[in-house]
């Protein structure tokens, strides 16, 4: 399972602007201090298993191979092979979250007006194609869009040829068009939500107000809904972001995606005594995706504090 | 009034029906091919299962996810709860930092694992749970949190205290009954979670169900896409059933109550 749930969390937030409906209040047992005791053993297991880990590789990405301080990770990091990795990452991130938040709107807002049974079915498929990813996802693509897939053999008998151009599966497109899968059904989760508390009443009081549907799209649902949209896309961003195990399926080492690029500093394969190196990959990694989630924080609490 | 459907979406609908559904069918098709494509059969379904490593490395994927899931019920339940009682000063914190693995790529995460975690806990695949306790984290949190705020937690405890019951009674038979489904929600999600698990198995070398089918579909295309399609299905029979089953659940209540 990935980002979905938490996700639909704050989705359901973004979109509780629109309503005035509050969850239940903390509730305090009378005349007992709150001590920190047990609390203990969740402190002790996220500082060791969580916290831990991420001082000692932000630590490490500061010293070379003898143990000195030095930022010249970081200046590799920045440069060459790295800089365009992180380049692409970004570029197909931003790509693939800006195409699926758009799809995955307007089919949001044809699921949230189908039947109940049928939607609940959709949702729990839509939560696994959500986090879909690796070798299975990169096997149905091949069987569909490859080169001997069943989908461009279809379009090729229309008289479609999806490999006239410079188009394969392993370019930036075809990348694109994989990462679209779990995309989609994962800005469907978290956006649904949102859309469900537009009232039908507010529907009524434009129509009956004389106003036409571009008016009651212009002036009332894109306002209302476009920070829920804004934040579902910066998380569909990170989420694109830190997709390893597709990327790794899908670009035999083609593609240098950053996440794989630490893979593979990770595993050796590339050249040994470069741990550091890999470890300010991480650390500029978290830098990016901490920016995004901290815009997405920032949208969400706008929009909260506007209810 | 409600919402209806315009051909618009009925269009939207079936355009993304198809985005979803050739390529799920694609891979069935596919799966099938036996004899060079001569003809259809389920050769290469029985392929996978006849591997080496196809029922063991699907067995230590289910015992991480159970090891996962009792690892998530024994910290989470008892913290968020808390959190919702004396506790509730600490539920910002305990919020932010359940959010915090959303933030942190899966990568980055394994590389601080692999750094700073001592051998001896880098000898056991075990290891893995404990770190999907830490990724499921923002999903486990979000969904126990829910399920306290929608009952009187307050009154339950009070009331069971009155009575003499100790916190740990209190909490196995007045609070976690309560909150049966949120319990189920999260034991649910951390399952899933740590089946499908790549990222941090690959990276830490260990063997899991995902690894494997990533190391087999190298020898064998078809079989690999019959192992994809059984895999993916498999997990929408699961979610599917789940999704399904608190109906039954309420119609047994509204029985007992009649």
């Amino acid at each position: 399972m990935s980002t979905f749930e938490a996700a639909t969390a704050a989705g359901t937030s973004g979109g509780g602007s629109l309503t005035l409906t509050k969850g239940t209040r903390p509730i305090k047992i009378r005349g007992k201090r709150s001590s920190l005791l047990p609390l203990l053993p969740f402190f002790a297991f996220v500082g060791y298993f969580l916290i831990y880990p991420l001082f000692t590789v932000s630590k490490d990405a500061f010293l070379d191979n003898s143990g000195h301080f030095t930022l010249a990770n970081f200046s590799q990091a920045f440069h060459g092979v790295y800089a365009q990795g992180f380049l692409l990452s970004m570029r197909l991130s931003l790509a693939s979250a800006l195409v699926s938040a758009v799809i995955g709107a307007a089919l949001a807002s044809a699921i949230v007006r189908i039947g109940q049974q049928s939607r609940k079915v959709l949702v729990a498929i839509a939560s696994v194609l959500a986090n879909t990813g690796g070798v299975p996802l990169a096997f149905m693509f091949i069987a569909s869009f490859g080169a001997q897939g069943l989908v461009t053999k279809a379009l090729k008998f229309a008289g479609i040829d999806l490999y006239a151009g410079r188009f394969t599966l392993f370019s930036f497109m075809g990348l694109l068009l994989v990462y679209c899968f779990f995309q989609i059904p994962l800005m469907v989760l978290i956006f649904s939500p949102a859309l469900e508390n537009v009232r039908p009443e507010w529907r009524e009081a434009n129509d009956s107000l004389g106003g036409s549907r571009v008016d009651y799209f212009k002036n009332v649902s894109v306002p209302l809904l476009f920070p829920a949209f804004l934040s579902t896309t910066l998380l569909l961003f990170a989420n694109a972001f830190s997709a390893y195990a597709t990327a790794r399926a899908m670009t035999a080492g083609q593609m240098p995606l950053v996440p794989l690029l630490i893979g593979n500093l990770v595993d050796g394969n590339v050249i040994a005594n470069q741990e550091h190196l890999g470890h300010a990959l991480a650390v500029v990694m978290i830098g990016v995706s901490l920016v995004v989630m901290s815009m997405y924080l920032v949208v969400l609490r706008l929009t909260k504090s506007r209810s | 009034m409600k919402l209806k459907l315009r051909p618009a979406h009925y269009l939207i609908l079936l355009g993304g029906a198809l985005f979803f559904v050739f390529p799920l069918m694609a891979a069935v098709e596919f799966s099938l091919r036996t004899n060079q494509g001569k003809s259809y059969g389920l050769a290469n379904y029985r392929w996978f299962l006849h591997q080496d490593g196809f029922r063991p490395n699907l067995f230590m994927s289910f015992k991480l996810a159970a090891l996962t899931a009792v690892l998530v019920l024994a910290l989470m339940v008892p913290t968020v709860v808390y959190t919702h009682l004396g506790g509730a000063k600490w539920r910002r914190l305990i919020e932010f930092i359940c959010l915090v693995p959303l933030v942190v790529p899966v990568v980055s995460f394994a590389i601080g694992a692999i750094t700073a975690m001592p051998t001896i806990f880098q000898s056991s695949p075990y290891e893995l749970s404990f770190l999907y306790v830490i990724i499921s984290l923002p999903y486990t949190y979000r969904a126990l949190d829910v399920g306290l705020s929608s009952i009187p937690l307050t009154t339950l405890v009070e009331a069971s205290r009155s009575i003499g019951a100790s916190s740990r009674h209190t909490l196995q038979f007045v609070v976690v009954p309560s909150i049966r489904s949120a319990v189920n929600g999260a034991i649910f999600l951390a399952i899933a979670l740590s089946l499908g698990e790549f990222t941090l198995a690959v990276l830490l070398h260990w063997d899991t169900f995902p690894t494997w089918i990533n190391n087999v579909s190298q020898d064998n295309v078809l079989g690999a896409i019959s192992l994809s399609v059984f895999a993916l299905f498999g997990a929408i029979f699961i979610v599917l059933i789940v999704a399904l089953a608190p109906n039954i659940r309420k119609s047994e209540k509204i029985e007992e109550s009649a």
